[in-house]
């Protein structure tokens, strides 16, 4: 095309098109004109600017009707020539600003007049246009206070034009334009920055049209979610942008010291505010007003841009107006807070950013402190919590918890100073412990039994689970929602890492001595202060914070693992056996009728429960949860101490061993989870590694409890456990254990006869295993120096032997039989053969399974101490 | 192995095992047992926590000739030493600063062992004249330098050492018409109100004698047992010591302003044979070892007994408290057991 370049060219072309256009305006002629100026150079362009814009603004100040079509055209020329060329000429914007706004007033309502829509946009970017296209100096004398009616009516026009029309392209056009004429546009083309005299200008102009801006933007926020989040985004640009330029500390400061009202004439010195202090308290209170009801909407806007964008608005105003909007101070962090775990990552992010911006700077609000307010929104949260928690449904518990989380965030260590607050503490308690209590009404938690009693060394998943595997899922009375009990564990996580460890953990292992009903949810809670106050899953907002030191843990973790394992905490009834009901019994039902009842959730049968010993359903369901977070807790304190963790083994790794084998699927799950926690912890490649190396500590706690098996039935099964996962190097001290064993199956004869036998098969096994061929027999002599581990050497030699032979069952069980026979022969005890042949049972039992065969022929009357003669009749 | 039921009360809250509401509580247990010296253990001794990272230590010797050195925080052994050729190791005695281990085996040997930072090594031993299983005393008397009272040549003596030098002070032989046979067992000790060094010592015929180092005579003595004297402790405070034989009592005597030893009265026991007896620092009670097996424990003042401790499956050869009271027992069974007992509170 081609392009004239100088202004002579150019007019020589225009002059036609101009004069024609000025004789008659029709729409065809000022298409012809535009197509003419397709043609012409920017600066032939703004030479001939006056000239060109002549006829068109000619057409639209012609008196009389015009076709709407007509005047859309002429605008879009004019916006055309506009965006080409610079308006250098105060008189000029301001003529061409009047005349724009015009072509949508409507004399008989407030409304914009009722015109295409093209032509509304059409006219709207003719605006913005406008505005680009002045002078940076022009344009700051525009804003003088005679504009003031001018420019109120655009103002009002847009947003008129924001919150009524459908189209939301025109809607977006609009509050872009207005942004560009509260000078908030933030494009290139406005570079220059206000000095002071400019701004208080400016926001002088724009303090008279605050009210009308404010509640028209709210009304458009607040508006329907559907209405599309750009919309919404702007809108709290421009609301927020508006207000912290007019209600600036800083320019309200500096106001009250210059009082000289500007000399304009009357009319126009109507409109204009002084923002003088009434004025600024009235507009303060009713922006407060606002400001709530845009929070309340926003922050549950389901587009997580608008969440975003109110974050921004939080912390424009809250820095740029933090005296003058003193009032919203409270609901605006407020609003931040609840955003800090917000489902968006970049919402969550942006929201710690500015928060650790306010704690840093140590921001006040008002004469106040951050801290302060925020400790006093704790405050009053803390003291409502167990209320909010009853009534509220899960997405209210959801919000209400995100923001106590938020708070603790935010404080940080300064929660001390609620929780050391006695009431405080107690209503914060009260509330997690209400509102975590479980549903133990599921009949399947008693019911599922681990049904094959394997071996946990048979599933090595260490490399498969990664460090905190999942939790076992639970079941709440009062919520359903698994993000609820995430914020439950995030808001003790954080009480635990801020907070006072030792008051916190005081005060919940008196909750959880005090009633069965609060134990579970304690368990719950402490597990989740320990892992917190290690540092785990916290991220930290105060740089200045110091953590709990490992000693002051490991004390801690320490005396809660005590309270844990305590017989009568470790040992609860989870499921009717009928085999034990023996002798047995009366020592437990005295001692350790631990059966729990969970009376709160079974009242009809708690009444039974105390006083028939027989466990309710729900009493069981209550003491297999409370093992199992017992469970998950030792797991926590593992990866809250690491290493450390190590020392606790000697107490720790005995009781969670014993659940490992327990016959309920959900404590063994537990317990199986707990030991792999413990694994990854203290640095154990797999679960035999660390059975192997703590042999020492299992030991101990074996022979112990061997001691009162009538408390301890279990302790075969961990000792069989320990065999089928230890090397050789644990035969020195497991040898007078062995001989414990058989001490006390002597004396339990006929009750433990089963799991004993077990375990001395479990013995052999072990023992074939470490030494697989004879020549190592003779180290295994050297080895062990003391009498019983020689003793147990030559058995095993003569065992060895026989390896090769291949002995049945049958031949077994005959051997057996025959050498009872004998022996009872030669006690003269013929009579209590009957008796015997139950031992012939289970010592078939015994030597059925596959490894090692005890070959009869070379099995000597000495060999057989090992699975001794029954003693019972001495 | 039959064994004659105590009829002694066993009420005793037994270290942190006690069900509460159990109508008689189990006996009690141990708080821990330790296993692995694989060998009898014939000698006891805590190191307080000044070695090493600070935690109490616990020192075993055993028939088997090795020391090994338990940390009582992890409850395993940190550190074995091997120094008397596989014979026997009978006393183990820190010396006040702490990082110096003696140790009496029946090699005839007397070893002195630097135990600070980590080390184990020998620095220095006293060749001993006498095979018997009396056990050797030591007192501080300053700061490096201290008197070692060991069984000496003739079977009768007791030999007075000056240390480190090993410098031979004195040979402590009873006149000759006493013959009271070998010396059992010693105590070095020194009175409040006078600097010099007192010496008790028990004898093969029963006796306890009191002898005035400095002088080396014989200040009193008293027939307490009819059995060998197996081993004796002394609580300077009060002027008061107890002993243990081969016979089935124990015999507690006191010491007078003149330094005469007066038997208080005889204490009678269930089974025969006390190889070690200690009293408590905070001289409260007492515990012995017992060759039945059992562990037993008496009130110091009032010689009440207060329980009989069974665990070990063989005779106890040796009892040890910590100075915050906790109490450890060896026994031929090879397991050492530690006793939390009426933790002071």
């Amino acid at each position: 095309m081609a392009v004239f370049d100088t202004p002579e060219e150019a007019f020589g072309v225009l002059r036609p098109v101009c004069v024609q256009l000025t004789k008659t305006q029709t729409v065809e002629n000022v298409e012809r004109l535009q197509a003419q100026l397709q043609a012409v150079s920017d600066s032939a362009l703004q030479e001939l600017q006056q000239y060109i814009l002549f006829p068109l603004r000619f057409t639209l100040k012609a008196p009389g009707p015009k076709r709407e079509r007509l005047i859309q055209s002429v605008v879009e020329c004019l916006t055309f020539v506009l965006s080409s060329t610079c308006v250098k000429e105060q008189e000029l914007l301001q003529e061409l600003f009047s005349e724009l706004s015009a072509c949508l007033y409507s004399p008989n309502s407030q409304k914009p007049a009722a015109v295409s829509e093209e032509l509304k946009l059409a006219v709207i970017q003719g605006l913005s246009t406008l505005m680009h296209s002045a002078y940076g100096d022009i344009l700051v004398t525009f804003y003088e206070p005679s504009i003031l009616p001018r420019l109120g009516f655009a103002v009002s026009l847009l947003l008129g034009l924001a919150e009524q029309e459908k189209s939301k392209q025109i809607k977006i056009a609009a509050l872009k334009c207005l942004q560009v004429l509260l000078f908030q546009c933030d494009c290139e083309d406005h570079p220059r920055s206000l000095d002071e005299l400019e701004q208080k200008q400016l926001g002088d102009l724009f303090a008279a049209f605050l009210p009308g801006i404010s509640t028209a933007l709210t009304r458009v926020i607040t508006g329907d979610f559907k209405q599309g989040h750009s919309i919404v985004v702007s809108s709290l640009q421009i609301f927020y942008k508006t207000v912290g330029f007019v209600m600036a500390d800083e320019q309200l400061r500096r106001l009250s010291k210059v009082q000289a009202k500007p000399a304009v004439e009357h009319r126009v010195a109507e409109l204009m505010v002084h923002r003088e202090a009434d004025w600024v308290k009235n507009t303060s209170d009713k922006l407060t007003i606002l400001i709530k009801k845009i929070i309340e909407c926003v922050s549950v806007h389901p587009h997580w841009k608008v969440r975003l964008e109110l974050i921004d608005l939080v912390e424009a105003l809250l820095v740029k107006c933090s005296q003058s909007l003193v009032e919203s101070a409270g609901p605006l962090l407020k609003a931040l807070v609840s955003l800090v775990n917000d489902e968006s990552s970049e919402v969550q992010a942006h929201c710690s950013k500015a928060l650790r911006h306010f704690a840093d700077q140590k921001v006040v609000v008002g004469n106040r402190a951050f801290a302060d307010i925020l400790s006093e929104n704790l405050h009053s949260l803390a003291t409502s919590l167990p209320r909010l928690m009853n009534s509220q449904d899960d997405q209210g518990k959801f919000s209400t918890l995100s923001l106590l989380l938020g708070y603790l965030k935010l404080l940080g260590p300064r929660v001390n100073f609620v929780l050391n607050s006695v009431s405080h503490l107690q209503r914060l308690s009260k509330a997690l412990i209400q509102v975590l209590e479980l549903d133990v009404a599921d009949i399947k938690v008693v019911e599922e039994r681990r049904w094959n009693s394997g071996h946990l060394s048979a599933s090595p998943r260490t490399s498969a689970a990664g460090p905190r595997r999942q939790i076992q899922r639970r079941y709440f009375r009062f919520f359903t929602d698994e993000r609820v009990f995430l914020l439950l564990r995030q808001v003790c996580q954080l009480l635990g890492f801020y907070g006072n460890l030792y008051l916190l953990v005081d005060h919940f292992l008196e909750l959880y001595h005090e009633s069965v009903v609060y134990r579970k949810q304690a368990a719950m809670i402490l597990n989740e202060l320990v892992a917190g106050a290690a540092g785990l899953e916290v991220e930290n907002l105060h740089e200045k914070h110091t953590e709990t030191s490992p000693e002051e843990l490991r004390e801690i973790v320490t005396s809660i693992l005590e309270e844990y394992t305590s017989q009568e905490n470790w040992y609860l009834v989870t499921c009717i056996k009928a085999e034990e009901m023996g002798e047995e019994l009366t020592v437990k039902q005295s001692g350790l009728q631990a059966i729990t009842s969970g009376a709160h959730t079974c009242q009809v049968s708690s009444f039974l429960a105390f006083s028939n010993p027989s466990p309710t359903i729900c009493s069981m369901n209550s003491n297999i949860w409370q093992i199992c977070i017992q469970l998950e807790g030792i797991g926590h304190f593992a990866y809250a101490l690491g290493k450390d963790f190590r020392l606790l083994l000697m107490s720790a790794l005995y009781p969670v061993l014993e659940k490992a084998g327990d016959q309920t699927l959900l404590i063994s799950q537990a317990a199986a989870s707990a030991m792999m926690d413990i694994c990854h912890a203290c640095g154990y490649d797999s679960l035999q590694h660390l059975i192997n190396q703590n042999s020492d500590y299992l030991v101990n706690g074996i022979s112990l409890n061997l001691r009162h098996l009538s408390l301890h039935p279990h302790t075969p099964k961990v000792l069989e456990v320990m065999l089928q996962n230890s090397d050789a190097s644990l035969l020195p001290l497991v040898a007078d254990v062995v001989q414990d064993v058989l001490a006390t199956l002597d004396q339990f004869y006929d009750k433990r006869a089963t799991s004993f036998v077990s375990v001395l098969h479990a013995l052999l096994a072990a023992l074939a295993r470490w030494f697989p061929d004879t020549g190592n027999l003779g180290q295994l002599r050297e080895q062990s120096v003391g009498e019983e581990g020689s003793h147990l050497s030559q058995r095993l030699a003569t065992l060895e032997e026989g390896l090769e032979n291949t002995t049945t069952a049958e031949d077994i069980e005959q051997f057996l039989l025959n050498y009872l026979k004998e022996k009872d022969v030669a006690d003269g005890n013929v009579s209590d053969f009957d008796n015997e042949e139950g031992l012939g049972c289970t010592g078939s039992v015994c030597g059925s399974s596959t490894v090692p065969q005890e070959p009869a022929p070379s099995l000597g009357s000495s060999d057989l101490a090992l699975t001794r003669a029954p003693t019972h009749q001495r | 192995m039959t064994m004659e039921q105590e009829s002694t009360p066993s009420d005793v809250p037994g270290g942190d095992c006690t069900p509460t509401r159990m109508a008689a509580p189990p006996p009690p247990d141990p708080q821990f047992v330790l296993r692995g010296t694989q060998s009898a253990v014939h000698a006891l001794h805590f190191c307080g926590g000044a070695q090493g990272q600070g935690h109490p230590l616990l020192l075993s010797g055993s028939l088997s000739g090795l020391v090994h050195i338990w940390s009582l925080q992890t409850r395993r052994a940190v550190a074995t030493l091997d120094g008397h050729e596989g014979q026997c190791v009978t006393w183990l005695q820190t010396l006040p600063q702490g990082h110096q281990l003696l140790s009496q085996g029946r090699d005839l040997k007397l070893c002195l062992w630097d135990l600070a930072e980590g080390r184990n090594a020998v620095v220095d031993s006293v060749r001993l004249e006498s095979i018997g299983f009396c056990r050797g005393s030591v007192l501080a008397r300053g700061h490096q330098h201290w008197t070692l009272a060991v069984p000496g040549r003739g079977s009768d003596e007791v030999q007075i050492l000056e240390m480190p030098s090993k410098t031979s002070v004195c040979t402590l032989k009873p006149e000759a018409d006493a013959k009271p046979g070998m010396p059992m067992c010693l105590e070095l000790w020194q009175a409040n109100s006078s600097p010099r060094p007192l010496l008790l010592a028990g004898y093969e015929d029963g006796s306890v004698a009191l002898w005035d180092v400095s002088e080396r005579k014989v200040c009193s003595r008293i027939a307490c047992h009819t059995e060998p004297v197996m081993a004796l402790d002394f609580d300077s405070q009060k002027a008061r010591g107890v002993s243990g034989s081969a016979e089935k009592a124990l015999a507690v005597w006191s010491l007078d302003e003149q330094q005469a030893l007066q038997a208080l009265r005889t204490q009678e026991l269930t089974n025969p044979g006390i190889a070690d007896v200690k009293i408590r620092p905070d001289r409260k009670i007492l515990a012995t070892a017992g060759w039945d097996h059992r562990i037993r424990v008496f009130h110091w003042w009032t010689m009440k007994p207060l329980a009989v401790l069974a665990f070990h499956s063989a005779t106890v050869h040796c009892v040890a408290f910590a100075t915050d009271g906790l109490l450890a027992a060896g026994s031929r069974d090879q397991r050492i057991s530690v006793w939390s007992l009426y933790p002071r509170t």
